[in-house]
């Protein structure tokens, strides 16, 4: 099976910090944008690592992906569709798909046995493609240090 | 209130895909694969508390536990507004509920207690991030006669901007 990014949401980590200083902050959205800018990357990964303790794990759902799957098998595929209804997936040919999921559902097929093949394949995309390094080394820390 | 579109799929990237697999393009199978995130400021908890019955779809709000509540940030309705003797009850009762907060608040009860005795009207913000599948059913419902005036101009507003943001997939939906 191999899985290639389509589109994700800009900035992923920002956008989870985004969503979790909107529930502790009065401010408009603008200056929240504004604060998480000018404190960067090591604040966003503050507030990444806080969520991931606290297993606050609501404003992964804010970091959405479009995936291409290609040659994943009938059997494979439809498991996974039953198991995490919020993976949604279009065939677009025998064996190829078109997969959108948010990150909270990424990080449940990782801690899944039966669906962490899967989960694999997407993170290594992710990695690949350096789409969201302080997620991944967050959320899949054992597999991109051993990568 | 105030929305703010702050994402949404790109739905080229998504077509370049489907022209390489050779597949046509279908907004109504898209519709799963297209997620917008929006930002809603200043509309009531009340409102909020509708919003939130459409239940496939992400929402990170603004805490009540943690932020303290003024008199200022209130949605009034019209019907009460324009209404001078209705105005005049409703001020009053306002005056005294957060009177009374500010008194429990010195007495050292934390605001994630004092917040019990707040109205429903009270202004609030949240993002919130659903695909166009949700969304459109959420305008569907929201929008209708029936549906209250508060949520219906916020169902309209995020229809406008999705529409404004993604124009091929909500037009090819309507003229069905």
């Amino acid at each position: 099976m191999k899985a290639s990014l389509v589109w994700a949401s800009p900035k992923p980590e920002r956008t989870i910090a985004t969503a979790m200083r909107r529930c502790y902050s009065t401010k408009v959205i603008e200056e929240i944008e504004a604060e998480l800018e000018q404190k960067g990357p090591v604040y966003w990964k503050f507030l990444l690592t806080k969520a991931m303790q606290d297993k606050s794990l609501d404003v992964l759902e804010h970091f959405t992906m479009t995936m291409l799957v290609e040659e994943a098998g009938d059997p494979e595929v439809g498991s996974l569709a039953r198991s995490y209804p919020y993976l949604r997936m279009m065939r677009l040919n025998a064996s190829d798909w078109l997969v959108s999921l948010n990150a909270r559902t990424l990080v449940e097929l990782w801690k899944d046995p039966g669906a962490k093949a899967f989960a694999e394949t997407f993170v290594t995309e992710l990695d690949g493609k350096g789409v969201c390094p302080l997620f991944n080394e967050l959320a899949f820390g054992e597999r991109t240090h051993a990568s | 209130m105030r929305v703010k579109l702050l994402y949404h799929t790109d739905l080229e990237a998504i077509k370049k895909v489907l022209q390489a697999k050779e597949v046509a393009f279908d907004p109504e199978s898209l519709m799963d694969h297209v997620v917008y995130m929006f930002e809603i400021e200043d509309c009531s908890r009340i409102t909020t508390h509708q919003l939130v019955r459409h239940r496939v779809a992400s929402y990170d709000q603004e805490s009540q536990r943690f932020s303290a509540a003024t008199r200022e940030g209130m949605v009034t309705p019209a019907s009460i507004q324009s209404n001078e003797a209705a105005y005049k009850v409703y001020d009053e009762a306002l005056k005294s509920v957060y009177a009374a907060y500010e008194k429990l608040a010195a007495a050292g009860v934390p605001k994630e207690d004092a917040r019990y005795i707040l109205p429903g009207g009270i202004k609030t913000k949240l993002v919130m991030t659903l695909s166009a599948r949700s969304l459109m059913h959420m305008v569907w419902q929201r929008t209708a006669l029936q549906a209250q005036w508060e949520i219906r101009e916020l169902a309209v507003t995020l229809q406008n901007l999705a529409r404004e943001a993604t124009p091929e997939l909500w037009t090819k939906i309507i003229e069905r």
